[in-house]
């Protein structure tokens, strides 16, 4: 089968699902990043993670109901998710006993489901459409390689890249991303040359509930805005940074963007696998290369000595 | 210590007053059983039911994240699994007393494979690893290649367990006592083989493992074994679990929650609010989590307002997580330290008054 | 000379293991005090607990004001640490770690990391190089002039000693002692090497199990013999 897809190989084809895969691994690779910078500052997964992108999705969904320009609704609902993101790491978070790792895990399952309900509390059970901020229109795209590649999933790909070129930005070249980096390091160290570390952890949460807004702002559009939006792209999501390295920025980029081409391949090119088994393949696939490299692509392996 | 006036009485461990302590415990809990299961009504029984099973289940994660410290939220697939092979095999004519054993035979093998990745991962990239295996097994049963076995997403169905002959119940009438009674015995068998392990020289071995694993390597614990087995173990205990709520169900289809990430969550969630490590962890967390599951729900019913149960459910776990940290069974302990310490038998020495007394962690 | 910190009934510990059991020693302007001690005496306790790493009781008063008790607040008031076994940055290269240390300063930044460049030529060499592959006395100094940065008033040491050559022990007292001298800045070092530290010091402190058992000035304890035969390893 793969030989006779090889035979009838068509370049076109071959691009625009490259392109397809790009943009879900663009969704991909920003959940992922927020997940890579909360772990870093905290070493803890945080399994709310979607779903707070998910409340966002739902801000953004009611400010442009009321009229507040596609792009304004987003960037105000990432500052709301930066807020509530904030107060959670420090009224939640922050007091639970960190000796017991169970116990950071049962909290964050407890903030899963209470923001996955909370909306419907809010806005009701009904599923809701949001705009694309690209557009969407049926000749909005250009060609490349003869393929037909869509504005509404290239922007994706392209606000990801400035997305990176920004936090690239913000950790090399502001105090507040020197912080954000010693904290993650050596939290001790950190406070021992003044940085307040609490504030660094809460700006850390809150930054990365913003990228998640925003991926969930990107998502919602194609996906439709429901209580399972974000549920598939989390998981995904985690196995990506997995894949590059839970301490690596550049693995969550990475390992992002190779499932969601990844996925696309598998679906175009393996049709027999059928869509259920797309995501169990990527994970057998995360499997191995962690077997080979058990802290990911690009993570740091810690050598442990007796 | 500061605001203590009277100094908790100190209770040797194996002692008489500790062996009648664990007695009037364990006693107290037999006769709260006992007169549920005489007792009980239809609805009670059935939720008390399902705690029991998921109190088996949990004992089974117990042994791998409690007592060796391997976090695993993959054990819905082991669940489903157990349940899978009974709905299977009761579906081609076995008598369901016979399904139990191989459920758990099958939970075990597979347990043990999964296991192997275990041997180079840890924390939180297992915890992933195994969370895929929680996505992936609904979807495998979907998949064309088993679903002559699974029956896809149709499931299997009519598996009601009747009370047999040699049993004092009375057919379909009494059918809910007879599932308690048969569940209650598993999981007293379960917890008895948990907690033998945990005793054993292989619970200190798991442990040892927990607590820092390249010291066990140098001190001569065979890791990959211990890993291995325990997983495996762990495995066959949820499955059995599975195996019994697929007859308690009556009916087996992927959608079902348990087989699901959501009963991997459930599991693990249910050992957290008991206590983790913990011999009575498992029963207390999973009753705790059917009662707050079932008010969480009920709550949202009557009011009848959309997602006020899933809120209230994890503003409730957001809530153990901070004033319990160490679950419902870390609490008891605490609150019972004020008033008794027990302490592990001590070597007899010559001068009984001046012994060092070594304080309970707990 | 006015006292610059001044400590009183320091308790300290971890849980309910209680290390230090309440003592007094002062630092005063300008000044290089040595607390000198064996392990386990409570020397990393009492930086820890001056630096508000962990919970203290006692009074402690820096420049007249209480000192504040949450570490961020500490360097604030012009103490800085240099942590035993060095606590630098080491996912962050050299620069950074220096630029860490001026977190709490907006201006003449440049300047002085260039200064620290000029005291240590070594760190310049190896300045954008992760500060986890620097040797151990490259660490250390990374360390002293990390802690320098913020410009303290007050410099915690704690056995700045610790795993180095001799030669590079010397070499860093000597730059701790010049920049006591040339800025005003001073120095309180907690040590178990003796030697070193009492010919640098002005006045010493001797710590054992989380009391003091003497003090006086630095040239007083080398020639007391008790001293000599805990901590010289002569007589």
């Amino acid at each position: 089968m793969m030989l006779a897809s090889m035979i009838a190989f068509d370049g076109s084809l071959f691009v625009e699902r490259m392109v397809n895969g790009l943009a879900e691994g663009s969704i991909f690779a920003m959940l992922a990043l927020s997940l890579v910078v909360v772990f870093r500052s905290t070493g803890q997964l945080n399994f709310a993670q979607g779903e707070i992108g998910l409340f966002g999705a739902f801000v953004v969904s009611t400010l442009t109901l009321s009229g507040v320009p596609a792009w304004g609704s987003i960037l105000i609902a990432m500052a709301v998710g930066f807020v509530l993101a904030a107060s959670i790491e420090r009224v939640i978070i922050r007091p639970i006993e960190h000796r017991n790792p169970g116990t950071v895990v049962v909290a964050a399952i407890g903030l899963f489901l209470g923001i996955n309900q909370l909306h419907s509390l809010i806005w009701g059970p009904d599923a809701r459409s949001l705009p694309s901020v690209f557009p969407t229109g049926a000749d909005d795209f250009f060609r490349l390689f003869g393929a037909a590649i869509y504005w509404q999933r290239f922007g994706i790909f392209l606000l990801l890249l400035v997305l990176l070129g920004l936090l690239w930005l913000l950790f090399n070249h502001t105090k507040v991303g020197l912080a954000m980096r010693a904290v993650a390091n050596n939290q001790e160290s950190a406070g021992l040359t003044g940085m307040r570390v609490g504030s660094v952890l809460m700006i850390g949460w809150g930054l990365a509930a913003a990228i998640s807004v925003l991926a969930a702002a990107l998502l919602a559009p194609s996906a439709g805005l429901s209580a399972a939006l974000m549920f598939g792209p989390f998981l995904s999501a985690s196995a990506a940074a997995t894949l590059g390295g839970l301490d690596s920025p550049i693995g969550a980029v990475v390992g992002g963007l190779t499932l969601g081409v990844l996925k696309a391949f598998i679906i175009g090119y393996i049709p027999f696998l059928g869509g259920d088994m797309v995501f169990t393949v990527s994970l057998v696939i995360i499997l191995v290369v962690l077997l080979v490299r058990p802290g990911g692509l690009f993570g740091s392996e810690r050598v442990e000595r007796v | 210590m500061a605001g203590l006036t009277q100094q908790p009485k100190i209770v040797e461990r194996g002692s008489t007053l500790h062996r009648i302590g664990q007695l009037v415990l364990f006693g107290s809990f037999a006769a709260f059983m006992l007169w549920k299961g005489i007792q009980g009504d239809r609805t009670g029984l059935g939720l008390l039911t399902d705690a029991i099973i998921l109190a088996i289940a949990v004992t089974g994660l117990n042994l791998i994240t409690g007592y060796t410290g391997q976090i695993s939220i993959g054990h819905s697939a082991f669940f489903g699994l157990g349940a899978y092979t009974t709905a299977i095999l009761v579906d081609r004519g076995w008598s369901h007393g016979w399904t139990f054993p191989v459920a758990a035979i099958v939970a075990f093998v597979v347990g043990c494979i999964v296991g192997l990745p275990a041997l180079r991962l840890k924390g939180i990239y297992l915890a992933l690893v195994t969370l895929g295996l929680a996505v992936a097994f609904p979807a495998l049963l979907n998949y064309d290649k088993v679903s002559g076995l699974t029956n896809g997403s149709l499931g299997i169905k009519d598996l009601t367990y009747l009370p047999p002959e040699w049993t004092p119940f009375d057919g379909r009438q009494d059918l809910h006592k007879w599932l308690f009674w048969l569940s209650l015995g598993c999981f007293l068998l379960v917890s008895l083989v948990a907690s033998n392990m945990i005793r054993s020289r292989v619970g200190r071995a798991m442990i040892a493992v927990r607590d820092n694993e390249t010291a066990a390597a140098v001190m001569g614990v065979d890791r990959a074994v211990i890993k291995t087995v325990v997983f495996g173990i762990s495995a066959a205990m949820t499955g059995l679990a599975g195996g019994l709520f697929a007859v308690k169900l009556t009916l087996v289809e992927p959608v079902i929650g348990l087989f699901t990430l959501l009963g991997a969550i459930t599991i693990l969630v249910a050992m957290v609010i008991g206590g983790t490590a913990s011999t009575w962890g498992p029963i207390v967390g999973a009753v705790l989590y059917t009662y707050i599951n079932d008010f969480a729900r009920t709550q949202g019913e009557q009011r009848d307002i959309a997602g006020l149960g899933g809120v209230i459910f994890g503003v409730l776990l957001i809530l153990i997580a901070r004033f319990a940290p160490f679950g419902a069974v870390g609490l008891l302990r605490k609150f019972r330290a004020r008033f008794v310490r027990t302490v592990p038998k001590l070597p007899v020495d010559t001068d009984q008054q001046n012994r060092v007394v070594a304080s309970d962690p707990a | 000379m006015s006292a610059l910190l001044s400590v009183e009934g320091l308790k300290a510990g971890y849980g309910p293991i209680e290390v230090l059991h309440g003592f007094d020693f002062t630092v005063n302007d300008g000044e290089i005090v040595v607390i000198l001690g064996a392990n386990g005496a409570g020397k990393t306790t009492t930086m820890r607990a001056l630096s508000g790493m962990i919970p203290h009781r006692g009074t402690i008063t820096m420049a007249g004001a209480a000192l504040p008790s949450r570490s961020d607040a500490v360097l604030r008031a012009g103490v800085a640490q240099v942590p035993q076994g060095r606590g630098t940055f080491t996912d962050l290269t050299v620069e950074d770690n220096l630029l860490c240390g001026a977190y709490t300063r907006k201006s003449e930044v440049d300047e002085d990391i260039e200064r620290w460049f000029d005291v240590f030529p070594r760190l310049r060499e190896r300045r954008e190089q992760r500060a986890g592959s620097l040797s151990g006395g490259e660490q250390q100094m990374l360390a002293i002039a990390r802690a320098m940065m913020s410009r303290p008033k007050l410099l915690l040491c704690d056995e700045p000693s610790l795993g180095l050559a001799p030669l590079i022990t010397q070499e860093l007292f000597r730059v701790l002692e010049d920049a006591c001298r040339s800025d005003g800045l001073s120095l309180l070092i907690v040590e178990q090497n003796a030697n070193l530290a009492l010919a640098l010091a002005d006045r010493a402190y001797v710590l054992e199990t989380g009391t003091i058992v003497a003090q006086g000035t630095g040239a007083e304890l080398l020639a007391d013999d008790t001293i000599k035969q805990a901590y010289l390893g002569v007589g």
